[in-house]
């Protein structure tokens, strides 16, 4: 109750600083984590790898460059970095249960690192709420994303392939999601653009 | 018909080009350069195809001229990001084509910005402890003010003649977070330091290092009179 109080107490422009420092968290751990991955590849992996296009979020329409990024109002700007933050919800649970598993020399720091990642999207997820009724906007119109899987496969190659390819689809949506998130906070500081 | 045999030996189908870099540098436009490969002693013209993730529908390089050489420029109008772009440059001539591998390339994972622009280093006298203050812009395309992408900056300074120009042990580096300055406390008096910044976007490349600032301390810091600064 207390931490409700208090957030309660911040203003947007703080709230969206520090939605924004876990963004920029999220895409940094995934990008370092897919580093680790790809440190021990078999070559075989990349030619099973599924192409970008087929990941579960690829149906959501985004804007592709800065000129529409701009134009999109604020409150569908955080829509689209909510429905990506949950439609990433399930998967990054299934990769956080295979990654001690894998068949990979830095299983450890993976794991650890997934680990890291499902905590810092809860944390940003919560966070995200909060600016939600701090903007007045309406917290439904969300997109489902559903991602069906509940395994990665059966042996071990085809878990790895799934995870590196799980992993490189949560890549580029992190890096939407901060984005997004960079935008919103540049405007909401529009009389202080010191803090973009 | 014996002449004209020697002189067709030397013509050849060209060599495959290859693809070398891509780079977008603000992401909202990107580059990609080309290393063209032998010619086979023929005039030999070269072309860039690419085709967007989704889609089958091929297209040409939209601008050959603006980036030089064997590059191919991408402006804003054809630059999308989360999009794998498929790239392939094709060689030819009289006898025949040659085409590179082909390259796939999402606008994400190339953003590296130019360096950082007027680097320059101010003496600073307070009492009983001079400074130096680091002062930089912005490179001139980055837009740091709509949020689209966020910089970075990372200072370096050593000593002149401390070693090696290349030996990057002897940099002392700083992080400078999204400030356009740095100070350097403490400075050995009577030293030459040599001050360089770089920056980021988000998680993007590093820049290359700009071009270096010096400052010359004077041996008796109290007195400022003998402060030199070089750009």
């Amino acid at each position: 109750m207390c931490a409700f109080v208090s957030i309660n107490g911040v203003g947007l422009n703080d709230l969206l600083e520090r939605a924004s420092q876990l963004s920029d968290k999220l895409h940094s751990l995934s990008t370092s984590l897919t580093n680790d991955l790809d440190s021990h590849f078999p070559p075989v992996g990349r030619v099973m790898m599924p192409r970008p296009s087929m990941c579960h979020t690829s149906s959501l329409q985004i804007p592709n460059d800065k000129d529409q990024a701009l134009k999109v109002p604020e409150d569908e700007l955080l829509s689209l970095a909510r429905s990506l933050l949950l439609a990433w919800s399930d998967p990054l649970a299934l990769l956080s249960s295979e990654a001690s598993s894998l068949a990979h020399p830095e299983r450890n720091t993976i794991n650890s690192k997934t680990k890291e990642l499902q905590d810092n999207i809860n944390s940003l997820g919560a966070g995200l709420e909060h600016v939600v009724h701090k903007m007045g906007s309406s917290s439904d119109n969300l997109s489902s994303l559903p991602f069906y899987s509940n395994s990665l496969g059966q042996d071990k190659t085809s878990r790895l392939v799934n995870f590196h390819f799980l992993l490189s689809c949560f890549r580029r949506d992190s890096h939407k999601i901060d984005s997004f998130l960079k935008v919103l906070r540049c405007r909401a500081a529009k009389k202080r653009p010191e803090m973009c | 018909l014996l002449s004209w045999i020697p002189h067709s030996m030397c013509h050849s189908p060209p060599g495959r080009p290859r693809l070398t870099k891509c780079r977008s540098p603000e992401k909202e436009t990107f580059t990609c350069w080309w290393e063209p490969g032998s010619t086979g002693g023929l005039p030999t013209s070269y072309h860039l195809y690419y085709r967007k993730e989704s889609s089958v529908e091929v297209f040409e390089c939209p601008d050959y001229h603006k980036a030089g050489n064997n590059s191919c420029y991408f402006d804003k109008r054809h630059t999308s990001i989360w999009i794998i772009y498929n790239i392939t440059v094709v060689a030819s001539n009289t006898l025949g084509k040659a085409y590179s591998e082909s390259v796939e390339v999402d606008v994400m994972d190339i953003v590296q910005p130019h360096p950082p622009e007027n680097v320059n280093v101010t003496l600073m006298q307070t009492k009983n402890s001079p400074y130096f203050l680091v002062q930089w812009r912005p490179p001139h395309d980055a837009d740091t003010r709509s949020g689209w992408v966020t910089i970075k900056y990372e200072v370096r300074l050593k000593m002149e003649n401390s070693g090696d120009e290349k030996d990057s042990s002897n940099w002392e580096s700083y992080d400078a977070g999204k400030q356009l300055e740095f100070s350097i406390y403490s400075p050995q008096p009577g030293a030459n330091y040599i001050v360089q910044v770089r920056c980021k976007l988000d998680q993007g490349l590093w820049s290359e290092w700009s071009p270096s600032a010096f400052i010359q301390l004077p041996d008796n810091m109290s007195d400022t009179q003998n402060a030199v600064m070089i750009l």
